[in-house]
């Protein structure tokens, strides 16, 4: 079952596995398959990649891709049915915690409004844990077009802040550089350091717009409906 | 782990002098699966070397010296080892080599000044140093807001107490170890192997090779910026985010290199152009903004075969180290930290 995937070389200590069988669906689930398969390597499974890292004083490309290809020998044909859970997101949107929002409007041919609604319209799924700090990084909301990142990224993005580019979106844990417009902000600490990230891939996130005059009300901790 | 030689009275380095330094170890092996970059000493191969020759596990904490004066002073006999760039070594204001042990008698005080040529110094401590980890390591993870650079006044608990040194033999240059020392400063040569998304770059991808890069002051643990004559992309699309290694490098605006290093977020959405190699790595977190860099084209069986000689070149220099200090009866920690490295009661995780 070679053609599920497709391994290059990254570097003397990595791989990157693509999956090119089968739709995004599929896609992401036989990366995230591969990743779990493989546990004795640093992995990061994202859309529909995966990258392998390994110490090549101890093993080589060439064992590493055998491995991986025998995982995917292994991997069932029909997708696994995965327990997604829920985690509700109150999000002030504009204004100083979204201060790119009427740039996504006028790249979209939307207005605010309309964006506000099409990404808190509908749950967002979690693909993968990414930069920074473990972020969830989603499926963009529907969108008519990806959304171009900034042509000059801030060096200073507030954790908390919710962004988008390409056809993904994002929650920013931690302050950080980031070259993602920002739609707005939500209350919640996303993860801290004695708590790492409560989300896994699969989730669902669901944006709620709120009023700046409520962030107080719904500051706390992000975790997932009934626990 | 035989008790403590004397456990209520742990040995401390107090830090004198802090510049600007903090308690490394070689990274967070594994936490790419959470989404956090591995970290960890960017001069891999001194900080490893460091380790070695007080006799430590080579993943042990220690400390990581950033381009300024360091002094700390230790409250009992202790064995150090310093590496990494060129910088001058005093213990209680006598000069003594660098990347040797060497015997410190309490109160003296350790003093690292005029680091130059290269960046980051590391001192490692026979025993090696106490660090809070997370994911079992405690390398700062400045994003997470994990770890912190050291304060003037601050204690660092030694782990082991080093059996007693004051002995003639150890009052005199003693240790002739002779690890292979890298060279450092400008011009810095940096070998890369073809990225994965090389093609998108067309005919300009060989400017990477031809030109030479300097490096910005916005260069730090995450990454290096690049000035030069990059090279362009001339493929088109958003790129989805997907994992990319350190080392990797980019051209995320079109007017520099950004070359990213071990404090990386895991995922990226700019296609890879080439990948420093492990072994260059060491070298790139040592240069200076302002330095010049060439980058050279390996294949990945070159990268690898270089890697490969260095990790054996410590595997040596392990076993010398052994051999003496059995001969002086100090008992070595090496492969301590593949033990404690699995989940500690002090980890946060």
């Amino acid at each position: 079952m070679d053609e599920r995937i497709v391994i290059q070389d990254c570097g003397d200590s990595a791989v990157i596995v693509t999956a090119v069988e089968g739709d995004a669906e599929r896609r992401w689930e036989v990366v995230h398959a591969l990743a779990t398969a493989i546990e004795e390597y640093d992995a990061v499974p994202t859309y529909d990649s995966l990258l392998v890292e390994f110490d090549c004083a101890t093993t080589d490309h060439e064992a590493v891709r055998d491995i991986v290809r025998a995982a995917a020998d292994r991997l069932p044909s029909a997708p696994v049915q995965r327990a997604s859970r829920r985690f509700v997101v109150p999000v002030v949107y504009g204004g100083e915690h979204g201060p790119d929002l009427p740039l996504v409007a006028e790249q979209l041919g939307l207005t605010e409004r309309e964006v506000v609604e099409r990404h808190s319209g509908t749950p967002l799924t979690v693909r993968c844990l990414g930069a920074p700090a473990g972020a969830p990084m989603m499926d963009g909301p529907p969108f008519p077009k990806p959304v171009p990142r900034l042509a000059s990224p801030r060096t200073n993005v507030p954790p908390g802040s919710v962004a988008v580019a390409g056809r993904q979106a994002v929650i920013s844990p931690m302050p950080s550089p980031g070259g993602w417009p920002l739609l707005g902000r939500t209350p919640l600490r996303v993860l801290d350091l004695d708590r790492l990230a409560p989300y896994r891939p699969g989730d669902r996130f669901q944006f709620v717009p709120i009023e700046p005059d409520q962030w107080d009300d719904h500051a706390g901790t992000l975790a997932a409906e009934h626990g | 782990m035989p008790a403590p030689w004397r456990p209520n009275m742990a040995d401390t380095l107090t830090i004198e002098q802090s510049g600007n330094a903090t308690v490394q170890d070689l990274g967070r092996s594994g936490a790419a699966r959470h989404g956090l970059p591995v970290n960890g000493a960017l001069d891999q191969y001194s900080a490893r070397v460091a380790n070695v020759l007080c006799g430590n596990d080579e993943h042990a904490p220690l400390v990581e010296i950033t381009a300024l004066d360091f002094a700390a002073t230790p409250s009992a006999d202790v064995l150090v080892a310093v590496t990494g760039a060129p910088a001058d070594l005093t213990v209680g204001g006598v000069r003594h080599p660098r990347w040797e042990p060497v015997a410190v008698r309490r109160g003296e005080t350790i003093r690292v000044t005029g680091i130059h040529r290269g960046l980051r110094v590391y001192l490692a401590v026979y025993g090696s140093v106490q660090a809070e980890t997370l994911l079992g390591s405690c390398a700062p993870d400045t994003i997470l807001g994990f770890g912190r650079s050291l304060r003037p006044g601050d204690d660092l608990a030694l782990a082991t107490h080093c059996p007693s040194i004051d002995h003639p033999v150890f009052r005199h240059p003693l240790f002739r170890m002779r690890p292979p020392v890298p060279r450092f400063g400008e011009p810095w040569t940096i070998d890369v192997t073809d990225g994965p998304e090389l093609a998108e770059f067309g005919e300009s991808a060989h400017r990477l090779v031809a030109e030479n890069f300097t490096v910005t002051p916005r260069s730090n643990h995450i990454g290096l910026r690049l000035q030069g004559t990059v090279p362009q992309r001339v493929a088109h699309g958003e790129v989805l985010s997907r994992g990319v290694p350190v080392g990797a490098v980019e051209v995320p605006a079109g007017d520099e290199l950004l070359v990213l290093h071990r404090g990386r977020g895991v995922t990226a959405g700019y296609p890879v152009l080439a990948v420093v190699t492990t072994a260059s790595l060491s070298s790139l977190g040592q240069t200076r903004p302002g330095d010049t860099i060439r980058f050279r084209r390996r294949t990945v069986a070159e990268a690898v075969a270089t890697h490969r000689a260095e990790r054996t070149t410590i595997r040596a220099l392990e076993g010398r180290v052994a051999a003496v200090f059995e001969s002086l009866r100090l008992p070595v920690h090496t492969g301590r930290c593949a033990r404690d490295r699995r989940r500690t009661a002090s980890d946060r995780h």
